[in-house]
């Protein structure tokens, strides 16, 4: 700086602050917006259009390949498809189970995390860390390999029904029933929600932790008091994610799910591909849609909810 | 050790009770050993009912350490903590009669700051009632009734500071500990909560453990320092005598400032010696004329510090920095300079004070 | 001091978990998440395997040469290898010039296309397939690379763009400031710390988009199937025509770029730079 005082100030005359540079950052962050709208948004309009019935347009050529579709005869469309779908009992049964499903996969696994991450968190040592390490590995698996393993695990030849026989216990076969999907959705969702969780907590400087021992709380009370509502906001992003991605599973249901009733991503798929109605088939990704927008719409609120507590708002 | 079990003795400021027992803090032969290193080697201290002690040393002298065994947050490989005459070492932290003030204060940023204050009598099961009752009398106290319902976020430091320590209070300890409670505030309000601390340290009458590094800090508002080093207390006494009559080399060159010079000093002057000679800068007086013990002396540079300056005087047998007020002299002006006081220390200890008079 | 009133303190000191339920805990997750991997995997060498046993009724190579003789198998392998890379570079190319923007520039819509991005997610896969099929249809994209790469790159969006997002964001200004004033461009002090400094992040970024990449069933084979096949599709068909042993010989060819990545990419995974770009900051 003061070998060469003359450039130095000079440039700093030059520079602009960022932030003023509006057009450019708007400019940087449209090509991914630009595919989304393109390949996301425009698609979901078009399907949501065919649901109710408009069969028009680029729609045109499903609408002929497809059987049983509902055309509207006017153009603001028709609910038929809707109806049909809703007064189907076996997917109104896809549909439970779906709900089910994702419920008890999502409590599951967010139990498990908050497990490793308090572990982690109130514990350490070597153990701890290799229990959050291992939970990681999922992460790592292709979901078809890791479907089609837990099948294996859980089938009636399969690893906990060899181990059952050792002992002359006759244990039930998991594989291809509901309990293997929440297993399989457990397996697959746990390594996200842990790495959530897990930085969540170790966010927290153990002075939060020690200020309560030293005002009198004992384990329960530091986790419940302490714990959680700090690392409230990673907590819910753990909770959304995995609730969204098991409500819109497909591989996990295929591989190890039973025929019927199973999820709705499988009925999705098989109404499209083996029943060929494509519109029973969008309508059904639509009722999907709605459910993980509800749970979007938590995840929205959080974040704000994050940025409002840290003054930013 | 005897030594100062002596001092304890010799400076009778607080009322001690019957010979057998001790209220307040005392910690007998408290060891800790981590990673292989001894950090507290063999600690002993006693902090009298309703006194105020610091804990001062730099960095690394184990001062935290200490002060996280007394407090329950990390076990001492031996020794003992009494606090009222219980044992509380076997106790974790949440069954001791203590309670702490953290350096970063550590307040739940979730909750508000009625909820922060309020937290550890929820804990004891009070009434919602006696609960809010203690609180707002603890805010009055700590003058923080208007940010009841903030956030710890939306307060500043020293308001969070006076949180904190309402937190602490609100519990009613028997010992009250501080890490570090001022190094996060800026200078001037440093010295604010300071006072307010002792102020209100003093009128509850609570037995309070503050850890510093700060030696202002610690000067002003202590009734007795400990100075630690290398895990051990080097000198344990009054302030005022800290100064002037420091135990050891390591406490005279760490409480305020000091020229060491090797050698011995004879008659004003420094001759070669082994031992080590101290000598506090304002005892060091320059004047442009002569005197009977005096010594022609060469300004080389003179250093403001605002209402006081530093010169740095050359003698023929020593540089030393001496402090003045007034109008100070410019470098190369020639005069004479004097030592008035002197410490000397043999092998780290102080062996001799010596005054020399007009 | 003796040892028991040693070990009395240490468990004051801390918080109390029960040793044998966490014990019990840490097996059960072991035979959990390992379990199925490895009881899958010692099929690969297996002859053939009679229930209740636990162990096969001996051990072969067989199988491998089988999965490897075979044509198409090795050109899924390909195939998969070669779109996952391709669809890295594009999704880089796409998204990390937008991760920069939202990371660095305050402008009109950012908060809106942060959770655009998001409302991606949102959408089940198998719904959002089978209404891209019904355009892919129309636009003639139906069994073509380039509609098994959009399919592709549309699933790595999201990494692409928060995580770097969050790692451009965590540099320092100061840093990009003191670079400035030492002389440098604004495309120097982007490329010489900027860029080095978020590297970990994008890594992250590139190695979630390559395993989310190499991992889509779904989107290949509702629009690739049969012309284009990668692994995972190819499993689809293989866990059905073929015997077990095949299935497990496929499974760990499939798994090895995978762990090749996670052990490269594990300490920053781990780390946080993941779990910090799922914040919409």
């Amino acid at each position: 700086m003061t070998l060469a005082p003359t450039r130095g100030s000079k440039r700093r005359a030059i520079a602009t602050p960022a932030v003023a540079r509006r057009p450019l950052g708007f400019f940087l962050a449209l090509p991914p917006i630009i595919l989304i709208l393109l390949f996301v948004g425009f698609p979901i309009v078009l399907a949501f259009a065919f649901s109710i019935g408009l069969t028009g347009g680029l729609n045109h050529v499903i609408a002929s390949i497809g059987l049983n579709v509902h055309e509207a005869e006017n153009w603001w469309g028709t609910p038929a498809a809707y109806i049909e779908v809703l007064s189907n009992s076996r997917i109104l049964r896809d549909l439970s189970v779906t709900v089910g499903v994702t419920a008890l996969s999502t409590v599951t696994v967010i139990f498990l995390a908050l497990g490793i991450g308090l572990f982690l968190k109130l514990r350490g040592g070597r153990i701890a860390r290799l229990l959050s390490g291992l939970a990681i590995i999922p992460l790592f698996i292709p979901v078809v390999i890791a479907s089609w393993a837990i099948v294996t695990f859980y089938s009636g030849d399969g690893f906990v029904r060899s181990v059952f026989a050792q002992f002359g216990v006759e244990a039930p076969v998991w594989a291809f029933t509901m309990v293997a999907v929440v297993i399989g959705s457990v397996w697959t969702s746990l390594p996200f929600a842990v790495l959530m969780i897990t930085s969540g907590l170790q966010a927290i400087p153990n002075a939060m932790i020690e200020a309560a021992r030293d005002a009198g709380a004992g384990f329960l009370r530091i986790v419940v008091s302490i714990l959680i509502p700090m690392a409230f906001v990673p907590i819910l992003i753990a909770v959304t994610f995995t609730a969204i991605g098991v409500v819109g599973s497909f591989t996990v249901p295929y591989f190890t799910g039973p025929n019927a009733p199973n999820m709705l991503g499988v009925s999705m798929s098989n109404y499209f591909s083996a029943f060929n109605q494509p519109q029973q088939s969008v309508v059904m990704a639509f009722i999907v849609f709605v459910i993980a927008s509800g749970i979007a719409a938590a995840y929205v609120w959080a974040n704000f909810r994050s940025a409002k507590d840290q003054g930013k708002v | 050790m005897t030594l100062i079990e002596e001092i304890h003795s010799t400076t009778p400021i607080h009322r001690e009770t019957d010979a057998g027992g001790l209220r307040g803090l005392r910690v007998r032969g408290l060891h800790k050993v981590l990673g292989g290193r001894t950090i507290i080697d063999n600690l002993d201290l006693t902090v009298r009912d309703g006194e105020l002690v610091s804990l001062l040393g730099p960095s690394g002298c184990g001062k935290t350490t200490t002060l996280r065994m007394i407090a329950g947050f990390l076990a001492p490989d031996a020794g003992s903590i009494q606090v009222h005459d219980r044992e509380v070492s076997d106790l974790g932290a949440e069954k001791r009669p203590s309670a702490m003030v953290f350096q970063n204060y550590a307040l739940w940023p979730h909750m508000t700051v009625q909820n922060n204050v309020g937290f550890p009598l929820k804990l004891r099961r009070l009434g919602k009632k006696e609960i809010e009752q203690r609180v707002d009398a603890v805010l009055a106290l700590v003058n923080l009734l208007h940010h009841k319902n903030s956030r710890p976020a939306r307060i500043s430091g020293g308001e969070q500071q006076r949180v904190a320590l309402a937190r602490a209070l609100v519990q009613e300890p028997e010992l009250l500990l501080l890490d570090e409670p001022l190094s996060n505030l800026d200078a001037k309000l440093r010295v604010k909560v300071r006072e307010d601390i002792r102020e209100i340290q003093q009128r509850l009458g609570i037995t309070t453990l503050i850890v510093t590094h700060d030696q202002e800090e610690a000067i002003s508002m202590s009734d007795r320092i400990a100075v630690m080093n290398a895990g051990k207390i080097e000198q344990f006494s009054r302030p005022a005598e800290l100064y002037s009559r420091p135990e050891t080399e390591f406490v005279a060159t760490f409480i305020g400032s000091l020229n060491r010079i090797e050698g011995a000093l004879v008659n004003g002057v420094i001759v070669p010696g082994d031992d080590v000679v101290g000598i506090r800068p304002e005892d060091v007086v320059f004047t442009l004329h002569a005197s009977f013990d005096a010594r022609p002396a060469v300004v080389e540079r003179v250093v403001p510090h605002g209402h006081f300056h530093e010169i740095y005087l050359k003698r023929d047998d020593a540089t030393l920095r001496a402090f003045a007020s007034g109008l100070p002299p410019a470098p190369g002006d020639r005069g004479h300079a004097s030592i008035q006081n002197a410490l000397t220390f043999r092998q780290g200890r102080l062996v001799t004070t010596t005054r020399v008079t007009a | 001091m003796t040892m028991i009133t040693k070990r009395a303190r240490k468990s004051a000191a801390r918080l109390n978990f029960s040793r044998p339920l966490s014990g019990l805990f840490c097996v059960l997750m072991v035979v959990f998440i390992l379990g199925p991997l490895a009881w899958l995997g010692i099929r690969a060498f297996a002859e053939s395997w009679t229930f209740p046993n636990l162990g096969p009724d001996g051990w072969t190579l067989r199988w491998w040469s089988v999965v490897l003789g075979d044509e198409t198998l090795g050109r899924a392998v390909q195939n998969s290898l070669a779109l996952a890379a391709l669809t890295v570079l594009v999704s880089a190319c796409i998204c990390l010039p937008a991760a920069y923007a939202f990371a660095r520039y305050e402008f009109w819509g950012r908060r809106t296309f942060l959770i655009g991005l998001f409302a991606l997610n949102a959408f089940p896969k198998m719904g959002l397939y089978v209404t891209i099929a019904s355009l892919f249809y129309a636009l003639n994209l139906m069994s073509t690379v380039l509609g098994v790469l959009i399919v592709h790159v549309l699933g790595t969006v999201v990494f692409m763009t928060w995580i770097p997002a969050a790692a451009f964001a965590a540099v320092p200004r100061s840093l990009e400031e003191a670079a400035r004033d030492a002389g440098a461009s604004k495309l120097r002090v982007f490329f010489s710390v900027t860029f080095p400094l978020a590297l970990p992040g994008i890594l992250v970024a590139a190695v979630m988009s390559f395993l989310a990449s190499f991992d889509e069933a779904q989107g290949s084979y509702l629009i690739g199937a049969p012309d284009i096949m990668t692994m995972p599709t190819q499993m689809y068909t293989l866990v059905l025509n073929y015997p077990n042993q095949v299935a497990a010989v496929f499974s760990i060819l499939l798994a090895i770029p995978s762990v090749a990545l996670l052990l490269a990419a594990h300490k920053h995974i781990v780390g946080g730079t993941l779990a910090e770009g799922f914040q919409i900051k």
